[in-house]
């Protein structure tokens, strides 16, 4: 038997992905140096293609076509987008865009409708982070030791976003700013600075901080307006880590 | 479960039927469609996971048992079909094949990457049974599924394997277990499990010839 023999008895293994992971990146190296192999391999592959139908088929859901398509279509703009949206400044928005349009004709109106599309666009994609969350968090903000509205925090798998609710807190002191940190096993990674109402809750989408390292938890925290330092330098207003 | 729109599908061949009066399956017109999809026709891409979707779903949640992540993986294949559209299926596989393929390795890598493995096996030695029987949607509408004939014609090849063969494949193939962790699972040597495995593969080798030919 020739070291050959091997690959040549294990190729519908490897097309089955049953061999040992490091037989299988053995067998991957050789197809990229032997042809005999690679044509076979694919050979195999193109015999056994229609094998997956063996399974029943899975109805799926009736909005399962259209949310695909808008997650595959929306796919640039949502990695990039990583800006705190407000619900009602985007309705505010909308609205403003509505009313232009009915002022405007041809190219106003045209750029109004692409505002106001982007605009829901936005706001449908920020419900998505909330509706498709595999875990949702709560912790209260606490303020000079006394409760003063919460946090919420939505985990979307599929994008890695955070959809963050910050409610029942008031306007920063003249001054300062609200900060929202990730807490990381490498340290607290600074993200966006939260617009606080007590009419309104902030509504922030957030993207995973770009460090390997995991991220354990969230931090909010009352940071003096200038600061730009990499840790919070302020009064923690709600710490959680998972 | 409500029941998915029914996909447009034509199904083709006059003079290439494949044997037993059987019928290629095409996605209408698959040419236009790939040429549609580089050209980055939006409408394409819902065409395609209008009619692949079934299968799709089928195949990932048989192997990962959550419907949530069977449409993470599937969401991951159409967004890759839709990044590669240049090189879709390069011209040698039918779509549908090359999707699946692509979903079946996704799921494999998804259940080997995420620690899910050991539950994956426990769950299967408590069922006794293997997903692709498990995850039967009694509410699918046969008719309204393209490709169900193809189904029922792979289904049948796997159902006439022996069954010692049979299950190794289902193991393999459909639960992506390593050789090692076959044997183990069935309590016989490795050896046992290649030679079940390559006997199985040539015995569907031979009884999907025709279905082979319907992909060209």
């Amino acid at each position: 038997m020739t070291a050959h023999d091997w690959y040549i008895e294990n190729r519908a293994a490897f097309v089955a992905r049953s061999l040992e992971p490091v037989e299988e990146r053995t067998f991957r190296d050789h197809l990229g140096r032997c042809d005999q192999c690679t044509r076979e391999v694919a050979r195999l592959e193109r015999e056994l293609a229609w094998l997956p139908m063996a399974v029943t088929p899975v109805a799926p859901a009736p909005d399962f076509v259209r949310r695909m398509a808008t997650a595959i279509l929306d796919r640039p703009a949502r990695w990039r987008r990583h800006v705190p949206l407000a619900a009602a400044a985007g309705l505010a928005l909308v609205a403003a865009g509505t009313a232009l349009a009915a002022r405007s004709e041809g190219r106003d109106l045209r750029v109004a409708l692409v505002a106001r599309e982007t605009r829901l666009m936005a706001l449908e994609d920020t419900l998505s982070v909330l509706r498709r969350a595999n875990m949702v968090l709560q912790t209260r903000i606490s303020m000079d030791g006394y409760p003063q509205g919460g946090m919420l925090i939505f985990q979307e798998a599929v994008s890695h976003r955070w959809g963050v609710i910050v409610h029942g807190l008031p306007p920063a002191p003249s001054g300062s700013k609200y900060q929202f940190w990730f807490i990381t096993e490498s340290g607290m990674v600074r993200s966006v600075e939260v617009a606080a109402s007590m009419q309104r809750p902030a509504f922030m989408t957030l993207p995973m901080p770009g460090v390997a390292a995991p991220v354990m938890g969230a931090a909010l925290t009352m940071e003096p307006m200038v600061d730009g330092s990499s840790e919070p330098q302020g009064v923690t207003l709600a710490h959680v880590v998972f | 479960m409500p029941r998915a729109e029914p996909p447009r599908v034509e199904r083709t061949g006059q003079s290439g039927d494949a044997p037993g009066g059987r019928r290629p399956l095409v996605l209408a017109g698959e040419a236009s469609l790939r040429r549609r999809l580089a050209a980055r026709d939006e409408q394409a891409l819902v065409e395609l996971i209008e009619v692949a979707s079934p299968w799709l779903l089928g195949i990932t949640h048989a192997m990962l048992s959550d419907v949530d992540e069977a449409e993470e993986v599937v969401l991951e294949v159409f967004a890759s079909a839709w990044d590669r559209v240049d090189s879709l299926g390069d011209g040698h596989d039918a779509l549908l094949p090359w999707l699946l393929r692509i979903a079946r390795n996704r799921a494999i890598d998804r259940l080997r990457r995420r620690g899910r493995w050991r539950r994956k096996i426990e769950r299967a030695q408590a069922w006794g049974e293997l997903p692709p029987d498990r995850v039967r949607a009694a509410e699918i509408d046969e008719s309204a599924v393209p490709g169900w004939h193809v189904h029922e014609s792979v289904h049948a090849a796997l159902e006439a394997l022996p069954v010692e063969q049979r299950e190794a494949i289902r193991l393999a193939y459909f639960q992506g277990l390593t050789h090692s962790e076959i044997a183990k699972r069935l309590e016989i040597p490795m050896g046992t499990v290649k030679t079940r495995l390559r006997l199985g593969f040539d015995k569907l080798r031979v009884a999907l010839a025709p279905i082979k030919d319907w992909i060209v």
